[in-house]
């Protein structure tokens, strides 16, 4: 019976069933269910049989048919005799309507000219109009007046600001690097600057996407072109270095794997990545495609690189040259005479500078004549990493020991002693992590790092007679170097005592130690310099530090988180079920085979420099006849305008995105882009012209009956700001909204890293920070008030689309939140600024400012009561939490 | 104030939501109330536990050294691996097998072998399922983390937590339904993704809180009296209720104006929750909140919020004991590279009394009737020593976690590492079985709860996951 049998494999299946669980489990308790599975399948075959025949099943999957992957349409407009006139004219309009009409439904009238303003005004800039400029729109009797907001908000600065934002969600940009170390990335805003650059020149977004794939190609010695290919490296990525080969080969794996996602997520619109392990399961991409495409980037690593033109590269080379060769024969001056010391020392190569042994890792004693002390202090001279400095030795524990029958150590903290010294490192997250109270915890194994001064103070509880110290870095091992990874150990020293801690008296030190190794025994040597060679080295010491300091002090070339090229060692191969212990046969660097018709195909071979891979790629997906690339943009433009795309899965025209609402409007706004030369600013003047747009976003409740999200446009549909746009908002109606464009960010957190990186988010943000949130150095993984709240995506990932939700953990943030305050308290200084009259006059101001509309009575009462009774401030809080201040209709 | 459009009940309310969005996060932030109303909210069968409590030990707490008992490793310390002598693992070389620097003890009616260095701990070893069997897809602490906590190595996706808020909402209208506690030594490997609402929508995400850290912007501002708050919320409740009657049909506004006075509620019962003081002397003594040991204080601090988090309903309690890697292993986690005897004599006593005083009291309060208590770790330890050191490297092939409490059976031990620990052998599993278990008791399909992100509609799971029947009651 073979159709049982397919029934019981698939129930197996069901269960999320792998074979590699096969071999651990109990194979009789499978077979039970085999044949279990098998009877319920006959049952079942027999209760079918009985019944109808089944009805023809869905397809399950995409295949090279897949209506995304064609070629664009030769569109026609729909004929429209029944559509009110204004909405015939634009060919937008008309697909619109004419689907509008074919459900049922007809479209909302044109906004009032307050809302539209508002509307467009944030949608182009992010930022919202003066109430000057609305004022000036809604008064504007020019039958062009529209248009001309149109063009000015398109030419604004802003605009790049506000679609470079949205690009920059859509290939995932973060500032720092992932993963579990997240060190900051301090260099990463030059490519946010390019992109915000290249929206506002209306670059035409074919180069866009070559320069992202090639830009260090194609622009070479062109800073402004280079650096668009940090695209590929600006995801996260694991760099904690595994010592494990397997582990090794993963990581690089998953980072290549980021790259390729987030180009045929960005671009194509295609989860490719779904590939890696075997065939797409639901769109028709082999998993060989998801290796020609890994093939352009087998030769990238993330990295920063030196982002400047060759003249200016040969002009710094040249301003340094003379200083280093001046740095090289003061350097080798110094080696000569010193040679010359040691020579004559005869020491250098001895190790015998002492009678007793050197200082141990496990334990070093020091013993001296019984003396009484209330202080003992120990002066750390030299570390086994450093002759010349104690700082930043290590010790676990340090002893000091009274005499006699019974000795006591009198230095532990649970005997009432305190220690003082600096720390050298600091946690930051926690203060205790390397501190000196760890050497008299009476415990071993966690360490104070030295700092400067490298000088621990013991103060015993009372006055001691006391004839023995004993210091170790690790007291748990048995040898007496450290072990590898818990840093230096101390090597010299010296010990005092004292009763008042002001007059100190030595009772030990190293200097009857044998050195510790071979550069503490050079150095002792050195110190048998003559009077006259010792003035000569202290000379060339400074002059070389002078010119250390010059060379410091010169301009750096800029450099910019773009990655690194290498060219791959072998050809690439494809790895089965994306294991990279499990490689396969080899294929060539080459265009994926989905497509039908319209556009070439390419194949390199498997030699090809690494750099023509990623530019043969690049040019593919930015090729005028790739329907798909286009497609997937011009509804990103929708989406954006719209709240939703025309495809409502940006990133994903495959079998498991959704469909087009308006299959022969997406072509059309592809053919228009081409017209347009690929430039989105034509494209978003053909889109804010329509009538679509323009319309309210009045509810009508038998219109929504009908759809609910306004997926066929009967209203335009409206939304919340966008978590930049918020914060933007509240610094603009405060008047503290500092417009600076460009440069490195500013910082919403305080980063401190020790080890791995740690963003613990600032209480009170300062000025500095009052610029727009697109300049917020978005590191990953970190959690910042106000924009955190409000749905800025986590950028480990692509964000297409974001969530837009409503949490009383949002509504905290704005009214208790120090920033907010600060915002209300510079909303209050404009509004007393310019009105000194009345609570009435006051409540008129503020929403002006806020809403950019007068207010109802009632509002005017309640807030003028407010404002009697709790002050302006109190009111000013309020008008920054309302609903209307970041809600667009 | 009356308003006709705040005078919709909630019922009325919910069934008035234009986006399927507003509904589920109106719906969430109602809570039970409205169980069932939206779907999703109920479980999808009944589950034995209602609430979890997750206990974890960032740093891979050796399983060699607590809880997994390996008599062949006592016997041969000091000899090579058979088969893998001086294989390299994530930190480099290494040397000889290296037995447990303390030994194990015979503990409750089941006999169960575990650590001297727990001797609180081997007072519930029968009411714990031990899975030995673990292993994880990775070698590396923080994608570790995540795995554990999110069933996939890199950040951006949800915590179970998140996936269980999602799946089920919360239990009290005034508390997040799911909370982090992280250790006064700061964040685990990975931070805040380890409770990650990842790309499900924002208010899945954990709120995170600790006794010594109280709930982020609770308090009212500077200078801003209770008087001026009740004013200044009741002119914004009408100018919002304006704003929304002038435009019906937007659930989203009766949603943000539901979300402040909900805010306004946790204002009261958040800090009440946090004020340990209300807890009687010999609680605090039991929990020791105020031992010597600041680590131990801290933690026992903690492990007391916990639990009268979960009084209050709270549906999933992360609580990390121990935090990230520092520039030295030692002090701020359970990663005992180099100095295991040193590092784990102080990280032993910190977890072992706090925890079980947490558990004795849940089992007092009846509460593991509900709370199903789990305890994890990324990965284990070598039964190595790493070369020229006292302490061993990364283990992905073998640990051990835990789970008592609701639906749990007690006194289990599943699966099974090789003589000496080094990888699991016999019933093998992994955080996608873990997890698969910790839904089955919600009363949840693992295989059903999905979410569609970036085309695929993803789940806790993966797209694995079997449930460990074996662990259950």
């Amino acid at each position: 019976m073979p159709g049982a049998s397919v029934i019981c494999l698939i129930w197996l299946f069901s269960d999320g069933f792998d074979w590699a669980r096969v071999g651990a489990m109990n194979h009789a308790k499978y077979w039970f269910r085999y044949l279990c599975s098998c009877l319920a399948g006959l049952i079942l075959l027999d209760v079918a049989a009985d019944g109808a025949a089944p009805e023809e099943t869905e397809a399950r999957r995409s295949d090279r048919d897949w209506w995304s992957l064609q070629v664009l349409s030769d569109v026609s407009l729909p004929d429209l005799p029944d559509a009110p006139p204004a909405w015939r004219s634009n060919p937008i309009d008309r697909y619109v309507i004419a689907r509008l009409i074919a459900e049922g439904l007809e479209p909302n009238p044109p906004a009032d000219r307050r809302a539209l303003i508002r509307r467009i005004a944030y949608d182009l800039t992010g930022l919202p109009p003066t109430p000057e400029e609305v004022a000036a729109f809604v008064h504007d009797s020019d039958a062009r007046a529209y248009e001309k907001l149109v063009d000015r908000l398109l030419s604004s600065p802003h605009y790049g600001e506000r679609w470079g934002r949205h690009w920059l969600d859509v290939i995932r940009f973060g500032e720092s690097r992932g993963f579990e170390r997240n060190e900051i990335v301090r260099d990463a805003w030059p490519f946010r600057d390019y992109v915000i650059d290249s929206f506002n020149q209306d670059k035409p977004f074919d180069d866009f996407i070559v320069e992202h794939l090639a830009g260090d190609v194609i622009g070479r010695d062109r800073p402004d072109v280079e650096i668009g290919s940090a695209f590929m490296t600006i995801g996260p990525y694991d760099d904690v270095g595994n010592q494990d080969a397997v582990a090794a080969a993963n990581t690089r794996a998953a980072t290549v794997d980021d790259m390729v996602t987030a180009t045929s997520g960005a671009f194509l619109g295609l989860t490719i990545n779904c590939a890696r392990c075997h065939d797409h399961k639901f769109d028709p991409i082999p998993t060989e495609d998801y290796y020609r495409l890994k093939a352009a980037f087998d030769g990238v690593s993330h990295g920063s690189r030196v982002l400047a033109t060759r003249a200016e590269r040969e002009h710094l080379d040249a301003l340094k040259g003379p200083m280093l060769q001046k740095r090289e024969a003061l350097a080798k001056a110094r080696s000569a005479l010193e040679k010359e010391i040691l020579d004559r020392s005869g020491a250098a190569a001895s190790m015998d500078l002492g009678q007793r042994p050197p200082p141990s890792a496990s334990r070093t004693e020091e013993q001296w004549v019984p003396v009484e002390a209330r202080y003992v202090r120990m002066s750390v001279l030299s570390q086994s990493d450093n002759p010349g400095s104690g700082v930043g030795a290590r010790m676990d524990e340090f002893e000091v020991w009274t005499g006699g029958d019974a000795p006591r150590n009198v230095a532990l903290a649970s005997g009432g002693a305190g220690v003082s010294g600096v720390a050298g490192a600091e946690a930051k997250d926690f203060d205790g992590a390397y501190s000196v109270e760890l050497v008299n915890d009476g415990k071993y194994g966690a360490r104070w790092f030295v700092g400067n001064p490298p000088v621990l103070t013991v103060t015993l509880p009372r006055i001691e007679t006391i004839e023995r110290a004993v210091f170790s870095h690790d007291r748990m091992t048995e040898s007496n170097s450290p072990i590898a990874g818990l840093g230096p150990m101390v090597t010299e020293y010296e010990i005092e005592v004292s009763m008042d801690g002001v007059s100190w008296m030595k009772v030990a030190d190293s200097t009857g130690r044998r050195p510790y190794n071979a550069a503490l025994a050079r150095r002792r040597a050195l110190r048998t310099a003559t009077g006259g060679e010792q003035v000569e080295l202290d000379r060339l010491e400074m002059e070389i530090a002078a010119v250390d300091a010059g060379i410091r002090k010169m301009p750096a070339l800029p450099t910019a988180w773009m990655g690194n090229y290498h060219q791959p060692d072998g050809p690439t191969r494809v790895f089965h079920g994306g294991d990279p212990m499990k490689p396969g046969a080899p294929v060539l660097p080459a265009s994926l085979q989905v497509f039908q018709g319209g556009l070439d195909s390419y194949e390199l071979p498997a030699d090809a420099p690494e750099g023509e891979r990623r530019l043969a790629l690049a040019r593919w997906i930015a090729n005028d006849g790739n329907a798909l690339t286009l497609r997937v943009l011009v509804n990103r433009v929708w989406h954006y305008h719209f709240g939703t795309g025309i495809v409502d899965t940006p990133s994903d025209f495959g079998f498991l995105g959704g469909r087009p609402t308006h299959p022969e409007l997406l072509d059309w706004l592809a053919h228009r882009l081409l017209q347009h030369g690929w430039r989105l600013k034509d494209l978003h003047r053909d889109i804010l012209l329509s009538q679509t747009y323009r319309q309210s976003s009045g509810f009508r409740a038998e219109a929504a009956q009908k759809d609910a999200d306004s997926r066929l446009l009967w209203r335009f549909p409206s939304r919340r700001l966008s978590a930049e746009e918020a914060r933007d908002t509240l610094l603009a109606v405060a008047g503290k909204l500092d417009k600076r464009q460009g440069g490195p960010g500013f910082r919403l957190y305080e980063y401190k890293q020790d080890n791995v990186a740690t963003y613990v988010p600032l209480d009170r943000p300062g000025p500095e920070t009052y610029r727009r949130a697109v300049y917020h150095h978005n590191a990953r993984a970190s959690v910042v008030d106000i924009l955190s709240d409000l749905d800025l995506p986590d950028n480990a990932f692509a964000a297409p689309h974001r969530a837009s939700t409503t949490t009383p953990l949002q509504t905290l943030t704005l009214l208790n939140n120090r920033f907010v305050i600060d915002m209300a308290e510079g909303l209050c200084e404009r509004v007393s600024a310019s009105v000194p009259g009345s609570p009435e006059e006051s409540v008129r101001r503020a929403y002006s400012l806020a809403f950019q509309r007068e207010p109802e009575d009632v509002e005017v009462m309640a807030g003028a009561t407010l404002i009697t009774t709790h002050g302006l401030r109190a009111f000013c809080r309020a008008v920054l939490n309302a609903n209307e201040l970041i809600y667009l209709e | 104030m009356t308003n006709h459009a705040l005078d919709l009940n909630r019922r009325q309310f919910l069934s008035q939501m234009t986006t399927g969005f507003t509904g589920v996060a109106l719906a969430h932030l109602l809570g039970g109330e409205t169980a069932g109303a939206t779907g999703g909210r109920a479980p999808q069968y009944p589950g034995r536990a209602k609430q979890v409590l997750q206990i974890f030990c960032p740093g891979a707490a050796s399983h060699l050294d607590l809880w997994d008992y390996k008599p062949e490793l006592e016997k041969r310390d000091g000899e090579q691996l058979p088969g893998e002598e001086g294989f390299s693992s994530f930190q480099g070389v290494n040397g000889p097998l290296m037995r447990s620097p303390w030994p194990f003890r015979a503990a409750g009616a089941s006999g169960k072998m575990i650590s001297s260095m727990l001797p609180g701990m081997a007072r519930h070893v029968d009411d714990i399922a031990f899975l030995h069997s673990m292993t994880s897809r990775t070698n590396t602490h923080g994608p570790g983390c995540i795995f554990m906590n999110s069933c996939f190595t890199r950040e951006g996706f949800p915590a179970a937590g998140a996936w269980v808020s999602h799946a089920l909402g919360s239990l009290n209208d005034n508390l997040p339904a799911f909370v982090a506690i992280q250790d006064v030594r700061g964040e685990p490997p990975n931070g805040k993704a380890n409770w990650s609402n990842g790309f499900l929508p924002a208010q899945h995400q954990a709120v995170a809180m600790a006794a010594h850290q109280p709930l982020r912007n609770l308090a009212l501002p500077e200078g801003v009296g209770l008087g001026e708050e009740r004013d200044t919320r009741d002119f914004l409740a009408l100018i919002n209720g304006r704003h929304a009657e002038r435009h019906p049909g937007e659930g989203e506004l009766r949603a943000r104006i539901q979300a402040y006075e909900l805010a306004a509620r946790m204002q009261l019962s958040a800090p009440r929750v946090a004020d340990l003081s209300l807890e009687p002397a010999y609680c605090q003594e039991a929990y020791g909140t105020r031992d010597s040991n600041r680590l131990k204080a801290a933690y026992g601090r903690n492990c007391l919020f916990a639990r009268r988090l979960l009084e209050q309903g709270v549906r999933y309690v992360s609580l990390y004991c121990a935090s990230r890697a520092s520039s030295v292993d030692g002090l701020l986690n359970w990663d005992a590279h180099r100095t295991l005897k040193a590092d784990y004599e102080r990280h032993c006593p910190v977890f072992d009394g706090p925890t079980a005083a947490l558990l004795d009291d849940l089992k007092q309060r009846g509460m593991l009737d509900d709370v199903l208590v789990l305890w994890t770790t990324e990965f284990g330890r070598m039964p190595t020593r790493q070369a020229s050191t006292q302490g061993r490297d990364h283990n992905p092939d073998a640990f051990t976690c835990w789970m008592m409490g609701a639906g749990v059976r007690g006194g289990v031990s599943y699966g099974n590492t090789d003589e000496f620990g080094r990888r699991s052998v016999e019933d093998v599993c992994s955080a996608y079985d873990f997890y698969a278990t910790v839904m089955h008791l919600l009363g949840l399909d693992h295989q059903k709860v999905t979410y569609y992100h970036n085309g695929a509609d993803r789940r806790l799971t993966d797209v694995h996951g079997h449930v460990i029947r074996e662990v259950l009651s």
